[in-house]
């Protein structure tokens, strides 16, 4: 499965896409087949949304204890809060936390490949 | 310290009015992000994996009292309540939301700060010794030269689209706590035989993906000539650097592609061009001087009783004592080094109780001077010998006290993949890590001085080219993995470390650096560093030690 995902232009918040609106939680977020043509639908309309969000990009999910968690370590990274200090989203726990944070894939982030390209 | 006069309290006033404006126009989608990212990077504002990063200019890393509370107060006020101090001497605030940036902006001004030229390819913040004006090796204050540096290179128009940023470092000690070889421009104050006052230059040192330690491409330049010669350095950069790829736009590449001799020849001949018109006038170098005027030191005798009692009599303090207080060029004081890497806690990281705490120290005991070091610490950098127990009982209170300066536990680690959006793996929970391995303080004294620097991608913020143990995060197939370099330095003795080996996963890192400093502890002689032991076996030793574990 995929994700759509980018960070608020407000407040640089990672956030998801589902269903034309923004959430903030991964748990939340619209999931995708890998043959969806809806997915990157979603992504060219995001590109157009210049004042709700920046770099709107796909990611691509795995399963992880019966739930879903980006493939990527960076995702996951991205969708918990930082591992040091436990005061990202991370916080409100959970079942989507958990398997997130049990999640062990691997997997290059394009988020990183299209950053180091632009620049 | 220097205070900003009505000019630069009015530019930076407009420029914090313009970056309002823009963030605004940014906001209001009159800007789209191509356009916008240019100008906020003009004010240090990225976008990392969490949330907006500020990265706040803390010139020379020096600061006063009222600056690091309104840091303090940022922090709690727009942030999570807690900073980090960087390798550049600068503040970085994870936790912004771009809204609050301008205002964050005035609040910044309102105690003569901003963060221009933390970004962009520009010269960046100048940072310098931060023991200067405290300690018997200087032979001239470093800050009076990166303050006129400061001054001649903010908003340079020459300078402000280089092909890639640009780091000077000012030292005036033969301990070079700077890292001044890895700079761009790395200046070493020395004093010639009939009394002058001049630099040693050295340029194209830099780390990232391409590391090189900074060649001597000058032995003596008067003090007075320094603002042209570094015009003319510039100048054979802006017009040779390489645009049209970015891996290779530092001045070290045109350095190393050119030879040593060949740009400075063209150095000297450009300057030549140059003349004396962008030198310092004497009497504006006399002003500067004197906003860094030695400080009124009280006639003390250089043995404190009281410093010596509180370490009779607490063997807690007279560790601290041991391993934080330095020697200050004035009898009855001490330089304090307030370290920012408790065991267990992210390198660097001060929250605001704790920067409350030390401003609060320095206006009590430290004459109101704070200092920021390349190696993510912090330095009171004058306090009375009598007054060292109260300074670091206070410290200890708010979890300051750590006694581990350049101790394995005083590692520098870049943020890493846990906030930042270039990176390719953790460095703060490698150090945490590591730290934690070598918590029992009488090892971490047994051992030494042993600098280990992590950075999460080969961008090498966290220095890992120079650690006596450098430990640098790479992305294998999606997943962490660490190489190992031994033997690098980034002090006087500066060097680039040797590969240890095959890159090792995550959970084994800091096991290995355990068995790198039991084979040090095993092949040691008397009065070896690590780096001086690993300079004289080679990688071998530590090489088997460690691959024969994995097998």
């Amino acid at each position: 499965m995929r994700a759509l995902t980018a960070n608020r232009l407000t407040d640089g918040e990672v956030v998801f896409w589902k269903q034309g609106q923004w959430v903030e939680r991964f748990a939340d977020a619209e999931l995708f087949a890998p043959d969806d043509a809806e997915a990157e639908a979603a992504e060219a309309h995001a590109k157009n949304q210049i004042t709700l969000v920046v770099e709107p990009y796909l990611i691509d999910l795995m399963e992880s204890e019966g739930l879903w968690a980006p493939v990527s370590y960076r995702e996951r990274i991205r969708a918990l809060g930082p591992t040091n200090l436990n005061h990202g989203k991370q916080e409100e726990g959970g079942a989507f936390v958990e398997a997130l944070l049990h999640a062990s894939g691997a997997a290059r982030s394009k988020g990183r490949v299209d950053l180091i390209r632009r620049k | 310290m220097y205070q900003y006069d009505t000019l630069d309290k009015e530019f930076l006033a407009d420029r914090s009015a313009e970056f309002r404006g823009q963030v605004a126009r940014r906001l209001a989608g009159e800007l789209n992000e191509d356009q916008f990212k240019r100008l906020r990077l003009m004010n240090g504002l990225y976008l990392q994996l969490h949330a907006y990063m500020l990265r706040v200019a803390i010139p020379y890393g020096s600061l006063n009292p009222t600056q690091l509370r309104k840091l303090a107060w940022i922090a709690r006020t727009y942030d999570k309540g807690y900073g980090h101090f960087t390798t550049r001497t600068n503040l970085q605030l994870h936790w912004i939301k771009l809204a609050d940036a301008p205002d964050i902006m005035d609040h910044l001004v309102s105690v003569d700060m901003h963060a221009i030229q933390t970004s962009g390819n520009c010269i960046r913040n100048v940072s310098a010794d931060p023991y200067a004006g405290a300690t018997a090796e200087e032979i001239d204050d470093p800050r009076v030269w990166a303050e006129a540096i400061r001054q001649w290179s903010t908003v340079h128009p020459e300078f402000t689209f280089l092909a890639r940023k640009f780091k000077i470092a000012v030292t005036a000690s033969p301990k070079d706590r700077t890292a001044a070889k890895t700079h761009d421009i790395g200046l070493h104050l020395k004093r010639a035989r009939d009394g002058s006052l001049g630099f040693e230059v050295m340029v194209g040192g830099g780390l990232g993906r391409m590391p090189h330690i900074a060649p001597t491409i000058r032995e003596f330049l008067p003090a007075n000539r320094l603002l042209s010669y570094l015009e003319a350095i510039l100048r054979i950069y802006n017009r040779q650097g390489r645009r049209d790829n970015i891996h290779k736009a530092r001045i070290k590449i045109v350095v190393a592609s050119l030879g040593v001799e060949e740009f400075a020849r063209q150095v000297e001949a450009e300057w030549e061009k140059i003349g004396t018109a962008p030198d310092l006038p004497d009497t504006e170098l006399a002003r500067i001087r004197g906003a860094f005027a030695p400080k009124t030191f009280e006639i003390l005798p250089a043995v404190s009783e009281a410093l010596e009692a509180a370490r009779a009599a607490e063997p807690a303090f007279a560790r601290f004592a041991r391993n934080n207080l330095k020697p200050h060029k004035q009898p009855g004081y001490g330089i304090v080094e307030v370290s920012l890497k408790a065991i267990g806690e992210t390198p660097g990281d001060a929250t605001s109780e704790q920067m409350e705490a030390v401003a609060d120290l320095a206006e009590r005991y430290g004459q109101n001077d704070i200092r920021v070091t390349h190696e993510q610490n912090l330095v009171l950098p004058h306090v009375k010998l009598d007054d060292a127990p109260a300074v670091w009982k206070a410290l200890a209170a708010v979890g300051l006290a750590t006694p581990n300066m350049n101790l394995v536990s005083d590692i520098i680690a870049c943020p890493g993949l846990d906030y930042c959006a270039l990176a390719n793996a953790r460095a703060i929970s490698v150090a945490q890590n590591i730290a934690a391995k070598f918590a029992d303080q009488d090892r971490a004294e047994l051992v030494g001085e042993l600098k280990i620097k992590i950075s999460g991608c080969i961008n090498a913020c966290g220095h890992h080219h120079v650690g006596h143990i450098g430990i640098l995060g790479v992305d294998k197939k999606g997943e962490e993995f660490y190489q190992l370099t031994l033997g690098g330095s980034g002090a006087e003795d500066a060097a680039v470390g040797q590969a240890l080996g095959p890159a090792l996963p995550y959970d084994r890192v800091a096991g290995a650096v355990d068995t790198l400093v039991d084979v040090y502890l095993r092949e040691r002689k008397d009065g070896e560093r690590f780096l001086d032991t690993f300079r004289r076996t080679g990688v071998a030793p530590f090489k088997e030690a460690v691959y024969a574990d994995a097998n």
